[in-house]
């Protein structure tokens, strides 16, 4: 009984069936979504750490489809909504310790720029693959990022910049954060950039796709 | 423009067109935001761009926000960097049915429509292309770029609603660009590019199509422009019927070429930034004499920057990417 919820759990998160009432995919019309399964599958005695595992292996799934192509930004943010949609009901084990998460992984835009599908693709996914997410927003001061360092020692933290007028604003959030703690690892990403800019600049490591970024942050617990 | 887009398929010169107005905006020695909020100091920068680099044509501020804060969002303008559009104006099928569509005195509109204007009387010998968003582009801004995305597939009715007044919009701001005596607008579309072919077809490429349907003739040319294509909807942007169409630098261009029939141009597509901004004049030259040798085969391309070319690039660099198309027409 479990093995089939938490099936029916993964399809649904891979093809980012939300709910009950989310007409997509057509296929999945009318029927329990993420949502329901992960509320039914918890209820049915599941242990959370089961149905985590189903979820980060799911989302797995959808970031090899987005880097071979397979599928476009819509496709994974509904996924991503999904699987938001099961860690709902999971957050109060997190809260109590009953389910371990990989790491910390901060993430903001940088300081003057209001893009957020990017960063927010990343945050979902990263969050889908196992890591406590923080979420800073957009346009966020170095301030800001040093602050949320020092406030999660030892977590990773994410850049994103969308704009080719904004990502000179990066090299300063880096610069910032490395003097104020040292042994914190960054990756960078966002449409203009690139592996060498991000060398040029400092940055630990670039993500093309939040598949990367998943990959890179793995390499740190490894 | 067709007497410009057949002056480019029957010359022999490699003609070159990158995207830009920053230089001009510095040049001038005013800010990004005097630009985007002064018809006549945008104006001059276009006027100081076509004169630095002996331009072949002109074109106008790719703003994205204009046509988002004429329908009531809120913008976010800093001093030296293009603005940005804040917040969600609708946010469900009722905001999306409430929502008014503008009318051409809102908000930025009649400075973008001064600047053409200007452009257009006091530049001669050259077309000038004016600007606006994509339909699909414009929908996300005013709806939320991530939310839009998933939209397309939870509330398809809505969203549909929303691009049908965004295309409305764009018809009445495309008219009135063309009334300002441009030969053209480019219209920029990136959110495009991150949807399937499919998808760029429904929810692009149908609305960009009207639009053309509506000021595009031999005398005004549409250009759009999509910097998130890797190749992957190159099928539905040919779909919209515009006559030229603008690559960013994530496609390979000679894929682009081969994808496109020989009277529709095509453009692109040096990195603005690895290339225009961060590399070295020789770096640009070397690029730019690479992409044209890439490219020598197909008299429908157009070399241009990949994008926007971003604040303070330098003139230098700029320069190496002329002299690039100078000395290869010389040694042709």
């Amino acid at each position: 009984m479990n093995q089939e919820l938490l099936l029916k759990l993964s399809e649904c998160v891979e093809f980012g069936k939300i709910n009950l009432a989310s007409p997509y995919p057509p296929n999945m019309k009318g029927q329990p979504g993420a949502d329901e399964y992960t509320k039914e599958a918890l209820e049915a005695g599941a242990q959370p750490s089961e149905i985590l595992d189903e979820l980060v292996a799911a989302m797995g799934k959808v970031g090899q489809k987005f880097t071979e192509n397979k599928i476009f930004v819509p496709q994974m943010l509904l996924s991503a909504k999904a699987m938001s949609a099961a860690m709902a009901h999971l957050k109060p084990f997190f809260a109590s310790g009953a389910v371990q998460r990989k790491g910390t992984f901060i993430i903001g835009t940088v300081f003057g720029d209001l893009h957020d599908i990017g960063k927010n693709l990343v945050a979902m996914m990263v969050e889908g693959a196992g890591w406590e997410v923080i979420d800073l927003g957009i346009d966020v001061k170095i301030e800001k990022f040093v602050e949320a360092v020092q406030q999660h020692p030892g977590a990773a933290l994410g850049i994103s910049a969308l704009l080719t007028t904004t990502m000179v604003n990066i090299q300063p959030v880096i610069e910032a954060v490395k003097a104020a703690s040292p042994d914190t690892k960054i990756i960078v990403g966002g449409a203009p950039l690139s592996a060498e800019f991000a060398a040029s600049i400092g940055a630990d490591a670039y993500g093309k796709t939040p598949q990367d970024d998943i990959v890179w942050l793995d390499t740190l617990i490894a | 423009m067709k007497s410009w887009i057949d002056s480019i398929l029957t010359s022999k010169q490699r003609i070159a067109l990158p995207i830009m107005t920053h230089p001009g905006i510095e040049a001038i020695g005013k800010t990004v935001k005097e630009a985007v909020s002064d018809g006549q100091v945008h104006y001059e920068a276009i006027q100081s761009v076509a004169e630095q680099f002996a331009m072949p044509a002109c074109t106008s501020i790719m703003d994205l926000t204009v046509e988002a804060e004429a329908f009531g969002a809120t913008i976010n303008l800093p001093d030296n960097e293009v603005p940005t559009v804040t917040g969600r104006l609708v946010s469900d099928a009722a905001s999306i049915a409430a929502l008014e569509v503008p009318s051409l005195d809102k908000g930025r509109v009649s400075a973008y429509l001064l600047a053409n204007k200007l452009a257009a009387e006091n530049i001669t010998g050259k077309p000038v292309f004016s600007g606006c968003i994509g339909p699909f582009s414009l929908a996300g801004r005013l709806y939320d770029m991530s939310e839009i995305m998933v939209g397309i597939y939870i509330e398809p009715d809505a969203i549909n609603e929303l691009l049908s007044k965004c295309t409305q919009f764009l018809i009445d701001y495309c008219r009135a660009l063309k009334a300002s005596g441009t030969q053209g607008v480019v219209m920029a579309e990136p959110a495009a590019g991150l949807l399937s072919n499919e998808d760029c077809q429904m929810y692009s490429s149908e609305y960009v199509k009207q639009i053309v349907e509506a000021v595009q003739d031999d005398n005004f040319t549409v250009i759009l422009h999509n910097c998130g294509n890797t190749g992957h909807c190159t099928e539905a942007m040919l779909a919209t019927g515009a006559r030229a169409l603008h690559f960013g630098n994530k496609i390979d261009m000679v894929q682009a070429l081969n994808d496109c029939p020989s009277d529709v141009i095509v453009m692109g597509n040096l990195d603005p930034v690895g290339v225009f901004k961060m590399g070295t004049p020789d770096e640009v030259y070397v690029q730019t004499k690479a992409l044209l040798e890439k490219t020598a085969n197909y008299a429908n391309f157009v070399i241009s920057s990949g994008c926007d070319i971003p604040p303070h690039a330098s003139n230098a660099n700029i320069e190496a990417f002329f002299s690039a198309v100078k000395d290869y027409n010389n040694n042709m």
